[in-house]
């Protein structure tokens, strides 16, 4: 690949990123380009060297927040038209009810995201305190003088503190998983920002390959998010089976 | 090495190789890469960040027919590394501390 079509590839997945924004990032990779072939290289070797578009149009990204990118989306709508705007007024009842669902819906779902990791070492709390709860009620029982039932009480104790380890090691690694798989969707969401953006009057049909194009790099780009969940989910069964293996 | 900490590393990597004299970003990567490994899609958040911070400052600049960026440090950016340099004390007290008590060990 040559230094233009790289930059082409990068404005093509990119392209719903604000222009100035887009522009600088380019810009510096540009120059990183022309200044390592100023220093020997081939142009192939200096675009290899830079690193492939997937890598860098993720970095790009991923710096970019989600907030500015829903603003660029709205912004670059054209203006809207009289029947349009009489349409949105009367679908009012319509739409609002499903846009506040929507609103719910992606709190709920942060919500839940978080409450998932805070659930796992709440468990991991109860083992524990559960364990010392034990033993301090088998200290008391062999006070009264109730051995047996103490003795069997401060075993049950301490195995519950024991798991409590373990477990703990399992919830970091399940936390860790979690963090790295909503790292990987936001990128996704971002790309369905970027990727695609509205037709502008000019150069319709020029508009729609480019579209085609960009739809695929999405594509690809979720594919790879989908089979990094995979892998992620595969990892944590695995960390399960270890646990499991313990306690049995 | 943990994400975190050589994140912060890198900063202060970057700040360093540009202390002395304004540099442009394939030389910092040429200076740096020795020591730590970074990548071009590596340096260019870090740089951002450090704009927008205001640890260091930008200027474009011709160069054989072309613009290049040259990356200025700011006080800021001075003490950054000073606080760098200060905090790294205290974390080699820490390993000569750990290291003596290993041989003391053996």
């Amino acid at each position: 690949m040559n230094k233009a079509e790289l930059m082409d590839s990068l404005r093509k997945s990119l392209r719903g990123l604000p222009e100035e924004e887009l522009n600088k990032s380019l810009d510096f990779y540009e120059e990183m380009i022309e200044d390592r072939m100023e220093d020997g290289m081939s142009e192939d070797e200096a675009v290899a060297a830079v690193g492939d578009v997937k890598d860098i149009s993720a970095k790009i990204l991923s710096d970019v927040s989600l907030p500015k990118l829903v603003k660029e989306k709205v912004k670059r709508r054209r203006g809207m038209k009289a029947w349009e705007i009489v349409l949105l007024a009367i679908g009012f009842p319509i739409w609002f009810p499903i846009l506040i669902t929507m609103a719910v819906l992606i709190f709920v779902l942060y919500l839940v995201f978080w409450c998932l990791i805070v659930s796992f070492y709440c468990v991991d709390l109860a083992f524990l305190l559960g364990g010392l709860g034990s033993i301090g009620f088998a200290i008391f029982a062999i006070v009264q003088g109730i051995p047996n039932a103490g003795i069997v009480l401060f075993g049950a104790g301490l195995i519950l503190v024991g798991l409590s380890i373990p477990f703990f090691m399992l919830c970091n690694l399940f936390a860790k998983g979690m963090l790295k798989t909503g790292k990987a969707i936001i990128l996704g969401i971002k790309y369905l920002f970027v990727g695609k953006r509205e037709e502008e009057n000019e150069e319709e049909i020029k508009e729609e390959v480019k579209e085609a194009t960009a739809e695929n790099v999405t594509e690809e780009v979720m594919e790879a998010v989908a089979t990094e969940v995979q892998e992620e989910v595969a990892t944590d069964a695995a960390a399960e089976e270890t646990a499991g293996g313990v306690m049995a | 090495m943990e994400i975190q900490m050589k994140r912060g590393l890198l900063d202060v990597c970057v700040l360093a190789s540009i202390k002395n004299e304004d540099s442009y970003g394939y030389q910092i990567i040429k200076d740096i890469s020795p020591y730590v490994e970074i990548s071009e899609s590596t340096l260019y958040p870090i740089l951002r960040r450090l704009e927008s911070g205001s640890l260091l400052t930008v200027r474009s600049a011709e160069h054989n027919g072309r613009l290049r960026k040259y990356y200025h440090i700011t006080e800021q950016g001075l003490a950054r590394i000073d606080a760098f340099k200060d905090e790294w004390k205290e974390i080699m007290m820490i390993y000569e501390y750990v290291t003596r008590e290993e041989k003391k060990d053996e």
